[in-house]
């Protein structure tokens, strides 16, 4: 070693280097973000796989939800039929799609904390605010135009099974096209909501309890309160009030107008983003 | 404004009770390889987390190029770092982990075809992360730290789980950056391997700054340069010297230590006396020695920083 | 130490380890795996998590009928089940006792550890078997626990004015033990799922699609005969059948047991495969 040591000094003689490379013309800082987390979304196999599971939940849930009420029509009581809603059973698929877009909405910042890919993200781009709202947007976008497509599959799919006896509906009846663009939105909102707490949490497991929480456990634990304490409260839960959006026929006399209940489901994730955003320039990462 | 310069001022961090950085002020400059030297957990990695904007100082500042990092629009236009070679996602591809972080900073395409062949990961550039040796990752690593052209290089820890090949490949491209004219700020815990790469030191322990100079210097100050002696009339040899202002120490073994006189001049002295001399060294001593001096007292030492 | 020194220049062969027996090997896997699942933070605080859920719901659950017993219709009161609604958390809590069960092995596939283990412990269905043996005892006592501690804090909102049970109350034992049952297996569905899936996420999110969203999709669909033979047979189905009170279309309670652990004798049986096919 100290053979080593002893080598001359190096002085700092050379002149400054004269980098070359510079940002591509026209580059804006809002653009490259959108880009790089287009880029980081589709290469990795998670996201495609949990966007096509939510596709196809939504789409074969109108097949086999209208299969089973065309087949069971018979058994149905008088009040059952009374209040079916064709629309909504269409959709029901939706239910299910939003544990796969919740979780990937989660996963698309938790997975980045486990990881530590995080620092590299906003070493890269120190505007976090930006990075957070731009990642939003990015999978926002591509949740909401897939799940849409979804809905009015799994739409028309539901209605070429309601045939006979069984009420069908269509397009063009009132909030029907509502109800089936209400799906996509539905889902685009909870992966935010799922995105927010992920920001929040920032780990998987507490992230995923915390999203389905609110949005699947809050509302069986609220039923099993007696009477009309339940059904009250139900209405003005997170995923209760969205709901309605998608549906035709309101579950309950006391449910939400369908865009009310939209815009206190979308202010529960403003609340939650809101705070995700402020949070994320103030915690070391 | 400064080009490929860092420089921090009172940089502080604490969490609760404990005060990871404790006021550092220094100063990065281009055209050498600057060492950030410090045993585990002195404060290296939070401070270069705090250069890179990514923890925030509980107080004083850190500015690259005269900026806040978390103002730059273009960083990695400006500096390029190696933080943790294992941040990545494992289900991502080479190529699409740097061509996402590429899009970031507006990096055409072509320059991540370039930086994966000068780390040599062409030959793996579609596979996926995950089952990467640590030496793959860590080339990976250094190829998203050198993406964007950067004047500023940070590396955290970058020999750790090398092999030698490897090292000598990190050791030989962090002097040539340098040499290019280039900033580059290497951490390490590992004396051995600052004595080879480093041109200048920045030692830390317990978060503050112990020493902020050169190598050679360092060595020289930090323990001191000696000549050991041996001589046929130790004692009356000792006393002479000391009479030249020399300080002599009498050795077991026999020999005589002697500092603050070189050994020509005792050499002289002990042929104008009449001395047989069996033995006349000069002793440098290593880094190591003047690290550990630096330590243990902890006496903060500061060589004065050239203008 | 001179013990050493001698040992070393006698020259004798090191130092053999106990001999191995089948009985004694399995007492070793048993005890790592006791040292490691006592360790685990997050072990602890989902189980205490389901505990004081649990306990919580069935006590606002209870009180809620207890202040509002009177203004209740008399339809209400006539269908009023003390033991069914005081174990009403049932739906909910196999929830974090499968997610207990999966993270007693995501946990390990996470961060790396699984590999350690297998190579302290090569037989890897001895490893497997050895923790379902600890998650099954642990499990079984925190359901007992929980149960019961819930019922009993239920059944007390309850006294005075609304109709209680207490434990000697005809069902009552029945459901409670059906109650343990349940959560026990759900906790070993939970951690064969969990050696299939090797991720927390992927296993909780699969918990929460086939214990609470399925039901809610298709429970309420028109009873034919394709669902009179699929639809109860579902875990949460069966689940519900063991604690609550006699439901129309359900299977009963003796049945239901068997079939769960159907279920989990199934995981269980991909979970071996796929221990014994991928690389660890």
């Amino acid at each position: 070693m100290s053979a080593h040591v002893t080598e001359p000094p190096r002085r700092p003689e050379h002149p400054q280097v004269r980098t070359r490379l510079r940002p591509r013309a026209g580059a804006t800082r809002l653009g490259a973000t959108a880009r790089s987390e287009w880029i980081k979304l589709w290469s990795v196999r998670s996201a495609p796989a949990a966007l096509a599971a939510a596709v196809l939940v939504v789409v074969v849930g109108g097949f086999v939800l209208g299969a089973g009420y065309r087949s069971g029509w018979a058994s149905l009581s008088p009040g059952d039929r009374r209040s079916f809603d064709p629309t909504f059973t269409s959709l029901r698929g939706v239910q299910l799609a939003q544990l796969f877009v919740g979780s990937l909405g989660v996963l698309a910042l938790t997975g980045e904390y486990a990881t530590g890919l995080i620092r590299t993200t906003l070493a890269a781009t120190p505007q976090r605010a930006q990075v957070l709202a731009v990642k939003a947007l990015v999978l926002g976008l591509v949740v909401w135009a897939l799940c849409t497509a979804a809905s009015f599959a799994a739409f028309a799919i539901g209605q070429s099974q309601f045939t006979g006896p069984v009420p069908h509906a269509s397009p063009g009846g009132p909030g029907v096209l509502r109800a089936v663009l209400g799906g996509g939105i539905f889902l685009t909102l909870v992966v935010l909501f799922g995105m927010a707490l992920g920001a929040l949490t920032r780990s998987t497991p507490l992230g995923l309890a915390s999203l389905f929480g609110v949005l699947l456990v809050l509302p069986v634990a609220v039923q099993l309160l007696p009477g009309s304490v339940g059904e009250r409260v139900d209405p003005y839960l997170p995923g209760e009030a969205g709901s309605q959006l998608w549906r035709v026929v309101p579950p309950s006399p006391h449910s939400l107008a369908p865009w009310t209940g939209a815009g206190l489901f979308a202010l529960y994730v403003a609340v939650a983003a809101g705070a995700a955003l402020v949070l994320v320039r103030r915690r070391d990462v | 404004m400064d080009t490929h310069v860092i420089e921090a001022r009172g940089l502080s961090k604490r969490y609760g009770a404990t005060t990871a950085v404790d006021r550092l002020d220094f100063r990065v400059e281009p055209g050498r390889v600057t060492g950030f030297l410090g045993p585990n957990g002195a404060g290296k990695s939070t401070t270069m987390r705090m250069i890179l904007g990514l923890d925030l100082p509980t107080s004083g500042s850190v500015l690259v190029n005269g900026r806040d990092y978390q103002g730059i629009v273009w960083p990695l236009h400006e500096i390029g770092a190696l933080l943790d070679a294992r941040a990545v996602h494992p289900g991502r591809t080479a190529y699409r982990h740097l061509h996402s972080l590429a899009a970031a900073n507006g990096i055409p395409r072509p320059r991540v075809d370039a930086v994966l062949e000068q780390v040599g990961l062409t030959s793996v550039a579609h596979r996926r992360v995950g089952g990467f040796s640590l030496g793959m990752s860590q080339r990976l690593g250094i190829a998203g730290a050198l993406l964007g052209d950067p004047g500023i290089l940070l590396f955290d820890e970058p020999v750790n789980g090398l092999d030698p090949d490897g090292i000598l490949w990190i050791r030989t491209l962090m002097r040539s950056l340098a040499a290019e004219g280039r900033t580059v700020l290497v951490s390490s815990h590992l004396m051995s391997e600052m004595a080879l790469t480093a041109d200048h030191l920045l030692v830390i322990g317990e978060g503050r700054l112990l020493a902020d100079t050169s190598l050679d210097e360092l060595i020289a100050r930090g323990a001191g340069d000696r000549v050991e002696v041996r001589a046929v009339e130790r004692a009356r040899l000792a006393a002479e010297l000391r009479e030249v202002g020399a300080e002599v120490t009498l050795e077991p073994d026999g020999t005589l230590q002697v500092t603050g006189v070189g050994s020509a001049a005792i050499g002289e002295l002990a042929a104008a006396r009449g001395h047989v001399l069996h033995q006349l060294r000069d002793v440098t001593s290593s880094l190591e020695e003047a690290y550990f001096r630096l330590t243990e007292g902890s006496v903060v030492y500061r060589a004065p920083v050239p203008a | 130490m001179p013990g050493t020194s001698k040992r070393i220049s006698n020259g004798s062969p090191p130092v053999p380890g106990p001999p191995v027996t089948a009985l004694r090997r399995g007492r070793a896997v048993l005890t790592s795996e006791w040292i490691k699942m006592g360790s685990l933070r997050s072990l602890r605080a989902t189980a205490l998590t389901g505990l004081v859920f649990s306990v919580l719901l069935a006590f606002l659950v209870c009180t809620g009928f207890h202040s509002r017993w009177h203004s209740l219709g008399p339809e209400t009161r006539a269908a009023f089940r003390p033991v069914d609604t005081s174990l009403g958390f049932l739906q909910l809590t196999p929830l974090l006792f499968g997610a207990l069960g999966a993270l007693v092995v995501t946990g390990e596939y996470g961060t790396g550890q699984i590999r350690g283990t297998f190579a302290a412990t090569p037989q890897r269905p001895l490893v497997l078997a050895a923790k379902a043996v600890l998650l099954g005892a642990v499990g079984l006592a925190l359901a007992l626990i929980t149960v019961g501690f819930a019922f009993l804090v239920g059944q007390g909102q309850l006294a005075g004015t609304a109709p209680h049970a207490s434990l000697g109350s005809s069902g009552a034992a029945g459901a409670l033990l059906g109650g343990a049952l349940y959560l026990t297996l759900t906790a070993l569905f939970g951690l064969f799922l969990g050696v299939v899936v090797r991720s927390t996420a992927v296993a909780v999110s699969t918990l929460f699609g086939l214990f609470l969203v399925l039901p809610v999709l298709v429970d309420n669909l028109p009873k034919g005969a394709a669902w009179r033979h699929t639809v109860p047979w579902l875990p949460s189905n069966l689940g519900y059948s063991l604690w609550h009170s006699p439901a129309p279309l359900l299977v009963r309670a003796t049945p239901a047991g068997f079939a769960l652990a159907g279920w989990v004798v199934l995981l269980a049986a991909g979970a071996l495969a796929s221990l014994r096919v991928r690389d660890a």
